[in-house]
């Protein structure tokens, strides 16, 4: 243990007798796939409602215009048009949306369709809702919209300049965020340090997960009640009801928000809340439920991106030994045309600010400036995902420049085991973990001892062979708290999340989540927690199959982001079953005339006295007696309703504002990746040829679900540093706006992975297990890496970019020098 | 229909099922399928043909529905999703995607399914590089792949049943 | 995704299509449909009646003609191709071509026929076409023509087939021991070309055609070996495109490379 490392202030501690044997840890097999498998799963737009619209909207073909005028006429003439919504009824009729920025920025107006003026190419205009898909369509396009095109700002490095101009009347500098981060003492590890490394600029690109299922929405409005019910597949139904219903300006208990499947988010799905709104209008004005499909290409064009990043003036001290002092760096963070979920991104990098290492002196001037090209948002490790690159590009950079091993590099300065839990320079606290095993164990995958021997095989090939290792954390359970880092006014901290799990009549075991699963088997592990605890197969449990936030008045933050099922979600399902445990063992007791329910337990489906297992009593009957026959019941019993509701609240505390310091997150799970590469010299073109990822997320619940987990976002990284890439034109075109253009991996273009597996328990969680899922960023990392290394033996070039298609590599093997002239060692 | 028309009837059968309907020329073989026969097992996930979610077996061939009329299936025999399964039980593929964690959110599930059992049916036993080749054109974010290939080489191999 | 109105025609024979495609100003022919459907979706194309051909058998034929040579019907599918035994005896490297476009499921409705026509400049059979020096056949109103590779290729998306026209076969000439090669970059394995070169060698001298360099194919001839060709790529003053996937400069690098190993691949 270090010095600084703590205590949480309320521990909680696996329960050993509950977790074994069971079911837990098991590979049980999926509840979700029969329907998935047999294309019985609802998605968004398979709901279908009687006379239900199909909306289309009429989206913007400029980066920046101003809107001077807008007829919808022709289109309203159409047969079968029922009708339009265009900003000027959006503006009459709602509140902009509530920003989570302090102002200036946070004074800005956004809004579920523009309204004056276009900030992106694919804003939505106008929407148009007619009797079938493609009429909708055919209608959108009589719409006429005059536009006077503005100049656009587009490069995230200039877009604070004077003389730029301004995206929204109320952010000057179309600066969004700007914050200074200073921890441990810079200047002193500076003055210590043997050697200085400069790497003037690294850059993070943008792209996206590109969820399979588009976003969508089927709402009705209940002109009775005033209610609306929302069938979509937004994945933080929490965070939308809190944006939607201010700008409704409506109770929260009017919105209903209804998912059942939901074809992949990865935080994509985040901010719909948008369309959603426009969606509300339009059935409230046409009386009548509306559809919307997102396209593909409005999905990339407008959807949601994952945020650039660009990283200045990157200074690193170094002790002689090659231990690392710590760094210093100029961020500038691009989010796009609107702030919807950001500036959180701000903070959330803040969770893992040293990665995995123990340097402890970090300077960061951190901004983030808006710019007309798609909104971003949350993307599978959001916001740490760039900064655990950065980091990882600065040990093998380091190691590089001053001819150190990189995994030696990596085992001096990783944080140790025994120094777990630690505490890091601002304030979080990692868990558990022992990062230097799991890089053992991910060389041992790939047979680094081999790679020499391979490289050498690859050169009389005419190939480069580079090794290249990705160091991760995927920290999960967010303590919202950090949200007042970025805005000191705002009234959000902690984490919540809710579950029911009740007996009916028949002895039915029915669990209700506050989720909103999008592939990570919630009904599975749910069944599983469920099933120890009572102690009954994950068969006997039916959980719920999605998300309705009338079943259980969801908590603030319900919903499926940020890697924290694990803790959050069966955080309450074990707190809900633990109470109907107890409630079914006090019904047990009195029925049975045991004198206390020390004296029954439960097995098979009955609670028996430990004494006499003859004397059981069947769920069938505990459910009976409570819900349909309690005239039996002692009166003190009568308040048994084996219907337990469950909130769990993991124990975070409020960060400093001041200092920017406290723990953000409960959980850290490990990723360390190792990858091979061989590049074609001639061509920059290049393969994976082997991959191997190790993963440490404490207690596994479900083992062959985290293995998916992990496969799954190796994928997205694989894909992302090899060939996906939201790329603009000068005047604010996507390039990239399809799959034809975005290519994401398919079949042929992924490496067999291997994968290995260390449980580090988490101390802080009810199970051991942490929040997992987001780790995909190794992957970005070891393929940068890799390529670093092969590309070594032709002229030393620097690997400065996430995104490396063939023609970058090309560029690098052509002119090294110019990659070179990034970095600089001081030699003190 | 020797001279052109902006719609017509059309009688396709659908797993064993005839179904007659009027439609637009213009109606893409998916949406005939999604929201006038209401089989919406099979999945629309792009724009442009890539992404394979709408695979369906037309006359015995893969195709991708959404780069087909739906007036193309005139007197055609259409395999989709819902017609994997027979008599309650699960086609071997289907439980083979399902033991092997073959399948996460299950958006690419219905396409990928189809085009593994037009590979199954022409390609008993494929190697691995077939069956990568087989499914090049279905896209899946969540899984790597890695499940899937798997799921289907142990089918093949006879490893599971339905 | 939803297709602008458009009205829809299945002709019975050949010379049915041929006047439906005449008779209708903004008709076009459906083939395969796996390029068509998707301009169509995103009504970059809207047509005013389409003219389906795949219920024309007689255009999916692939023979031997009597003379050692091939002929693939315009309408054969590229898995057709790709299975097809008069193929892979006499001009194997179509079928190996063939079987790296797009994935199963487009080259089960995707046919030669169609990825010549819409000649989009990353299509593969283009070059391979022009090196192999196939010639087309075309029927209109007026009868048939046959146009050579060399002149078929007009510019972006546009080829000799005019209105009212259908391309009917390809015919490849006999081999006479002439092997042929190809080449390319692809994004990801097998996928779109950022550039490819197709090669065909006879007794030392090699014919060679890059795709995705310029609106048609570029032809050259060239001695096979390596020097020979790398100064006939230099030679041809390539100003090729540049796009999200790969600048000019790239291109013009590439376009070297891939001619190389095509007549490498054709020389072996």
């Amino acid at each position: 243990m270090t010095e600084t490392a703590v205590t949480p202030a309320q521990p909680v501690t696996v329960d050993e007798q509950e977790l074994a044997p069971g079911f837990i840890g098991q590979n049980v097999a999926r509840k979700e796939d029969r329907r998935l498998v047999e294309g019985q799963g609802v998605f968004v737009d398979d709901v279908k409602r009687h006379g239900m619209a199909y909306v289309h909207f009429v989206r913007s073909p400029y980066a920046h215009a101003a809107i001077a005028g807008i007829d919808v006429s022709r289109a309203l003439e159409l047969d079968g048009v029922y009708g339009t919504l265009i900003g000027e009824e959006v503006a009459a009729e709602t509140e902009p949306f509530f920003q989570i920025a302090p102002p200036p920025a946070g004074d800005l107006k956004d809004y579920a369709l523009a309204v004056g003026r276009v900030r992106h190419v694919g804003e939505p205009v106008v929407a148009v809702a007619a009797a079938t898909r493609e009429l909708a369509r055919d209608a959108a396009e009589l719409v006429e919209v005059d536009y006077e095109p503005l100049e656009v700002v587009l490069d995230p490095e200039t877009a604070a300049d004077s003389g730029r101009p301004q995206l929204h009347d109320e952010v000057p500098n179309n600066t969004i965020w700007q914050g200074n981060f200073d921890y441990g003492d810079y200047d002193a590890a500076l003055a210590e340090a043997d050697k200085v490394v400069r790497i003037k600029r690294l850059h993070f690109h943008r792209f996206s997960s590109t969820p399979l299922e588009t976003s969508g929405a089927v709402v009705e409005y209940n002109r009775g009640t005033g209610q609306w019910t929302i069938h979509s597949n937004n994945q933080f139904p929490g965070f939308a009801i809190i944006m939607m219903a201010p700008a409704l300006k409506v109770g929260m208990d009017k919105l209903r928000l209804v998912s059942q499947d939901i074809g992949g988010g990865f935080g994509n799905k985040i901010c719909t809340h948008v369309q959603l709104v426009a969606m509300c209008l339009l059935a409230r004005k046409l009386n009548r439920a509306v559809n919307w499909t997102e396209w593909r290409t409005d999905q990339h064009t407008a959807n949601s991106h994952g945020n650039e990043r660009v990283f200045l003036d990157v200074e690193v001290p170094v002790k002689a030994d090659g231990t690392l002092l710590g760094f210093k760096s100029r961020m500038i963070d691009d989010c796009g045309a609107y702030t919807r979920y950001e500036p959180l991104g701000c903070i959330i990098w803040a969770q893992v600010t040293p990665g995995c290492y123990r340097w402890r002196h970090v300077r960061v001037d951190f901004t983030q400036v808006c710019t007309n090209k798609s909104p971003c948002g949350p993307n599978r490790g959001y916001s740490r995902m760039q900064h655990l690159w950065f980091t990882e590009r600065i040990i093998d950079i380091v190691a590089q420049e001053l001819e150190l091993d990189p995994v030696e590099i990596r085992k001096r300065n990783y944080i140790r085991a025994d120094e777990m839990p630690y505490e890091t320079p601002n304030g979080c606290v990692y868990d558990s973990g022992d990062y230097a095993r799991c890089l053992d164990e991910a060389l041992k995958l790939i047979d680094h001892d081999s790679i020499e021997a391979r490289r050498r095989d690859a050169e009389s090939r005419g190939k480069l062979l580079g090794v290249g290792i990705g160091s991760t954390l995927d920290s999960g359970t967010n303590n919202f708290g950090q949200s007042t880092l970025v805005n000191p006014e705002l009234q959000f901290s902690g984490n919540n999340e809710v579950a029911t799990v009740k007996l009916d009549i028949f002895g039915e075991i029915v669990v209700t989540l506050g989720t909103t699963p999008q592939g990570q088997s919630h009904e599975t592990t749910a069944a599983q927690v469920v099933a120890d605890i009572l102690q009954v197969s994950p068969d006997d449990v039916n959980v719920r199959a999605g998300h309705d936030s009338y079943w259980n008045s969801h908590a603030g933050f319900s919903g499926t982001y940020a890697s924290q099922f694990a803790v959050t979600g069966l955080g309450a399902v074990k707190g809900a079953t633990d109470m109907l445990a107890d409630q079914i063992r006090k019904i047990g007791a009195a029925i049975l005339g045991a004198e206390s329910t020390d004296e029954v337990e439960l097995a098979g489906g009955f609670v028996r006295r430990k004494d006499n297992h003859e004397a059981a009593l069947p769920f069938m009957a505990c459910g009976a007696i409570v819900n349909a026959n309690n005239a039996v019941l002692p009166l003190e019993l009568r308040d048994v309703t084996l219907n337990c509701r469950y909130v769990y609240v993991p124990p975070h505390q409020m960060p400093d504002k001041e200092r920017k310091y406290g723990n953000l997150t409960l959980t850290y799970a490990t990723q360390i990746h190792a990858c091979v590469v061989e590049v074609d010299p001639e061509t920059g073109v290049y393969e994976i040829v082997d991959y191997g990822a190790v993963d440490d997320c404490g207690i596994r619940i479900n083992p062959q679900i985290v293995e998916g987990q992990v496969q799954g976002a190796t994928a997205q990284a694989i894909g992302a540093a090899t060939h996906e890439t939201f790329l603009y034109d000068e005047d604010g075109n996507l390039l990239t706006p399809n799959f034809y253009d975005y290519h994401v991996p398919h079949a042929l273009d992924m490496p067999a992975l291997k994968t290995a597996y260390v449980e580090s328990a988490s101390p802080f969680t009810p199970l051991g297990a942490k929040g997992m899922g987001e780790g995909g960023g190794a992957g970005l990392s070891a393929v940068a890496s890799a390529l670093q290394d092969a590309l070594r033996a032709s002229g030393r070039p620097i690997v400065s970019d996430s995104s490396n298609p063939y023609n970058r590599v090309w560029e690098l093997l052509r002119d090294p020098e110019q990659s070179r002239r990034l970095v600089d060692v001081e030699d003190r | 229909m020797t001279e052109p028309v902006r719609g017509t009837r059309i009688s396709v059968d659908v797993n064993g099922e005839i179904h007659e309907r009027d439609v637009e020329a213009r109606r893409l073989l998916v949406h005939f399928l999604r929201d006038d026969l209401d089989l919406t097992g099979t999945h629309v996930g792009c724009d442009t043909g890539n992404c394979g979610a709408c695979t369906v077996i037309v006359d015995g061939v893969a195709v991708k529905s959404c780069m087909m009329l739906a007036v193309q299936a005139d007197g055609a025999s259409v395999e989709t999703v819902e017609g994997l399964a027979g008599n309650g039980e699960l086609h071997p593929l289907q439980q083979a995607f399902s033991s092997f964690h073959a399948l996460q959110c299950g958006y690419c599930t219905p396409g990928m399914l189809m085009s593994a059992k037009h590979l199954l049916d022409n390609n008993p036993e494929p190697t691995e590089g077939e069956i990568r080749r087989a499914i090049q054109g279905n896209i899946c974010r969540c899984t790597g792949y890695v499940n899937i290939v798997e799921a289907i080489a142990a089918t093949a191999r006879g490893e599971v049943s339905g | 995704m939803l297709l602008a109105p458009v009205e829809y025609a299945r002709p019975s024979s050949v010379a049915e299509a041929v006047r439906l495609l005449g008779a209708h100003d903004g008709a076009r022919a459906l083939a395969g449909g796996q390029t068509l459907t998707n301009v169509m979706k995103a009504r970059a194309a809207a047509p005013d009646v389409l003219v389906d051909l795949n219920g024309l058998a007689e255009l999916r034929a692939i023979s031997r003609t009597s003379d050692g040579g091939l002929e693939l019907g315009a309408m054969a599918t590229l898995t057709e191709v790709t299975r097809s035994s008069e193929v892979a005896e006499t001009r194997p490297i179509i079928a190996q071509v063939a079987s790296q476009i797009a994935d199963l499921q487009v080259r089960n409705r995707g046919t030669v026929g169609g990825n010549i026509c819409s000649n989009d400049p990353t299509n593969h059979l283009p070059p391979l076409m022009s090196a192999l020096g196939a010639t087309m056949t075309i029927l209109g109103a007026d009868g048939e023509r046959a146009v050579p590779a060399v002149d078929f290729f007009l510019g972006v998306y546009t080829t000799a087939v005019a209105p009212g026209e259908l391309l009917t076969k390809i015919t490849l000439p006999a081999t006479h021991d002439r092997r042929d090669g190809f080449a390319s970059v692809t994004i990801g394995k097998d996928g779109t070309c950022i550039v490819n070169a197709a090669a065909s060698v006879h007794d030392g001298q090699a014919a060679i055609a890059l795709g995705c360099v310029a609106a048609v194919p570029v032809l050259l001839a060239s001695a096979s070996d390596e020097d020979a060709v790398r100064s006939a790529v230099r030679g041809a003053k390539l100003d090729p495109p540049s796009d999200v996937h790969a600048s000019a400069e790239y291109r013009l690098h590439l376009a070297e490379v891939v001619a190389v190993r095509a007549v490498a691949e054709a020389s072996t």
